[in-house]
C-alpha cells in the first residue's frame, strides 16, 4: 500500500519533471536570439579562461610539472562536471534571491517537496553548456594523451557527477545560510572565484591553509584536481595523499550533498519567513 | 519671438556625481564584496606567479617582481575600470524613463557621464584600501615619480577609452532591449586581449600583433607597461596618441550612436 502510493508519487515527480525540461525547450526556442547570445558568452567565457592558460604556458611550459596539455584537461574535467550542475541544478543559486524577496514562501504551500519545486522551475534552460563541455573533454582527453582503458570509461562519468553533487552540495549549503542571513552575495563570490578560479591550477600550488580549505572543507579539489592527476599519472598530489585518492570523487560528492541536505532541511524546518 | 541661448551650466552635473556618490555608498555589502574578491585575486596571481617562476626561465625583461606589480597593479585599476558606469543608460532605456529624461533642461549623454564619474570615483575610493590589502600578500615596486605621472595621465586616458566603450555598448539597448550577455562577452574579452590577466608582453607574436591594434590594449596595457617601464618614456607620445586615437574613435561613434538612438526613442510601456 506504501510502497504503491510512493511509485504513485514518483511517477507524478517523473510527469512534473518531464514536463519542467517541455517547457525549458519551448521557453529556449520562443527566444532563440537570447539563447544564441548566452551560449556564445559561455563560449567566450570558457574560451577565453583556456586561451590565457594556453598564452601562459606557452611562455612557462611547466606549472609544478603540469604541462598545457595535462592543465587543459584538469579544465576540461572541471568543466564537465560544472555544465551538469548548471544544466541540472542551476536554480537552486537562485534560493537566497527567492528568500529575500519572499517568493520562497509560496513554494512552501505547495504538495510538492520545496527543493523539487525549486530545481524544476522553468527557465531558459538548455543543455548548450553540456554539448560544449563534452565536446571540450573529447578534445582534452585526446590532446593530453592520457590512457583511455576501461578503468577511465568507467570513472569518468562518476568523477564528473561526483563533481556536479559537490558543486550542488555547496550552492545549497549558501541558500541554507541565506535563511538566517538574508544577504549571502558576498560569500557566494568568494565560493565562486575559489571554485572557478582555483580549480584552473594544480592545487599544490597554494599555500597548506588553502589546500586543507579546497580538500576538506569545500572539496573543489574533488572536481577535477585529484582525478585528473591519477589519470594524468602526476605524483606528489597534496597532503602525501595516494593517487587513488582521485577516485573518491563520487563518494565525496555523495556524503558531500547528503551533509548539504541534512543543513538544508534542518534550516527549513526552522525558517519561519523574512517578514513579507 | 527671441530665444534665449541656453547658457551652459556646470553645477547640475556637479550635483549629479555628488548624487552618484551617495547612492553607491549606501551598498556598503557590495563594497566588502568587492573587496573580498579583491584579496581572493590577489592571492591566486601571488600563487600562480610564484609557481610559474619557480619552475620555468624567467622571460626577458620580466623578473617575478616585476610581474607581480604588474597584475597586483592591474587589479587595483580593475577596480576603477571594470565599473560600467554608464549602466544608468541601459536601465533608463529598459524601464522607459529615459523619456522623460529627454525633456529636462539637462544635456543626457552628459548627465550619464557626470553620474559615472561619481560612481567611479566613489569606487576610486576603495583602491587605498585595496593597496593596503594587496600590499599584505606582494610587494609592489613604486616606479620613479616622471614615471608615475605618466603612468596617471594614461590611466585617465584609458578610463575614457573604457567609458566610450560601455556607453557604446549601453547605446546598443536603443535598439535591443537585452544586453547583459554581450555585456558580459566583452568584459572577458577586455580582460584577456586588454592585458589585465596576462600581459600582452606574453603573448605569442601573432597574437600580439592583433592584440596591440585592438582598442582594449589602450584601457589596461598601455598604463601598465609604462608602469612597469617596458614602455619606455622616448615612446610615451607615441602610445598615448594611439590612446588619443581611441577616444576620438570610440567617441565618434558613440556620438553617431546616440544620435541615432535618441530619434528613435520608443517607450517601452515603461
Amino acid at each position: 500500500m506504501a510502497s504503491a502510493s510512493a511509485r504513485g508519487s514518483v511517477r507524478r515527480l517523473a510527469g512534473v519533471y518531464r514536463e519542467y525540461w517541455r517547457i525549458n525547450v519551448l521557453t529556449t526556442l520562443e527566444y532563440r536570439e537570447n539563447f544564441i547570445l548566452w551560449s556564445l558568452f559561455t563560449l567566450v567565457y570558457h574560451g577565453s579562461a583556456i586561451a590565457a592558460l594556453w598564452i601562459v604556458l606557452a611562455r612557462f611550459p611547466s606549472m609544478n610539472g603540469w604541462s598545457f596539455r595535462d592543465m587543459f584537461f584538469l579544465y576540461a574535467l572541471w568543466m564537465a562536471a560544472h555544465a551538469v550542475h548548471n544544466t541540472f541544478f542551476s536554480n537552486v543559486e537562485g534560493i537566497p534571491e527567492r528568500i529575500r524577496e519572499g517568493e520562497f514562501d509560496r513554494v512552501l504551500v505547495r504538495p510538492i517537496d520545496p527543493l523539487f519545486q525549486i530545481v524544476t522551475t522553468p527557465g531558459q534552460i538548455f543543455p548548450d553548456e553540456l554539448i560544449l563541455a563534452l565536446a571540450t573533454f573529447i578534445a582534452a582527453t585526446l590532446y593530453s594523451g592520457v590512457r583511455v582503458d576501461a578503468a577511465f570509461v568507467l570513472f569518468v562519468p562518476l568523477v564528473v557527477i561526483g563533481g556536479a553533487l559537490i558543486d550542488l552540495g555547496i550552492n545549497l549549503m549558501i541558500a541554507t545560510i541565506a535563511f538566517w542571513f538574508v544577504k549571502v552575495d558576498a560569500l557566494r563570490w568568494i565560493v565562486l572565484q575559489l571554485e572557478q578560479e582555483f580549480t584552473r591550477y594544480p592545487v599544490a600550488i597554494y599555500s597548506r591553509s588553502v589546500r586543507l580549505l579546497l580538500t576538506f572543507v569545500v572539496p573543489f579539489a574533488f572536481m577535477n584536481y585529484f582525478p585528473a592527476a591519477y589519470f594524468l599519472h602526476k605524483t606528489g598530489a597534496t597532503f602525501s595523499l595516494p593517487p587513488q585518492i582521485g577516485l573518491l570523487g563520487p563518494v565525496i560528492g555523495l556524503v558531500f550533498v547528503a551533509i548539504a541536505y541534512a543543513f538544508w532541511r534542518f534550516g527549513l524546518d526552522r525558517y519561519q519567513g523574512v517578514g513579507h | 519671438m527671441i530665444v534665449a541661448r541656453k547658457r551652459f551650466r556646470l553645477e547640475p552635473y556637479v550635483e549629479f556625481a555628488k548624487r552618484a556618490i551617495a547612492r553607491e555608498a549606501t551598498y556598503r555589502f557590495d563594497v566588502f564584496t568587492g573587496l573580498g574578491s579583491f584579496v581572493v585575486r590577489i592571492y591566486l596571481l601571488r600563487m600562480v606567479w610564484f609557481a610559474l617562476y619557480a619552475h620555468n626561465a624567467a622571460p626577458a625583461g620580466l623578473p617575478l617582481h616585476t610581474i607581480i606589480t604588474y597584475s597586483a597593479v592591474a587589479l587595483l585599476m580593475g577596480l576603477v575600470l571594470d565599473i560600467d558606469q554608464t549602466r544608468a543608460l541601459h536601465d533608463r532605456l529598459h524601464d522607459g524613463s529615459i523619456a522623460t529624461d529627454f525633456m529636462k533642461p539637462i544635456s543626457v549623454p552628459l548627465y550619464f557621464f557626470a553620474d559615472g564619474t561619481g560612481e567611479v570615483l566613489f569606487h576610486a575610493a576603495l583602491v587605498i584600501p585595496g593597496l593596503i590589502l594587496a600590499l599584505l600578500f606582494v610587494h609592489i615596486d613604486v616606479p620613479s615619480f616622471p614615471v608615475f605621472a605618466a603612468f596617471a595621465l594614461s590611466f585617465v586616458l584609458g578610463y575614457f577609452v573604457g567609458f566610450f566603450l560601455n556607453f557604446m555598448l549601453n547605446c546598443t539597448a536603443f535598439w535591443t532591449l537585452e544586453i547583459s550577455a554581450v555585456q558580459l562577452i566583452v568584459t572577458w574579452l577586455t580582460d584577456l586581449l586588454g592585458g589585465q590577466i596576462v600581459p600582452l608582453i606574453l603573448f605569442p607574436a601573432f597574437l600580439g600583433k592583433v592584440v596591440y591594434a585592438l582598442p582594449f590594449a589602450a584601457m589596461f596595457s598601455t598604463p601598465l607597461l609604462i608602469y612597469i617601464g617596458t614602455i619606455p618614456p622616448s615612446r610615451y607620445l607615441e602610445v598615448m596618441t594611439l590612446q588619443l586615437f581611441w577616444i576620438v574613435v570610440l567617441g565618434a561613434i558613440s556620438t553617431v550612436m546616440w544620435r541615432a538612438g535618441a530619434r528613435r526613442v520608443v517607450v517601452q510601456g515603461g
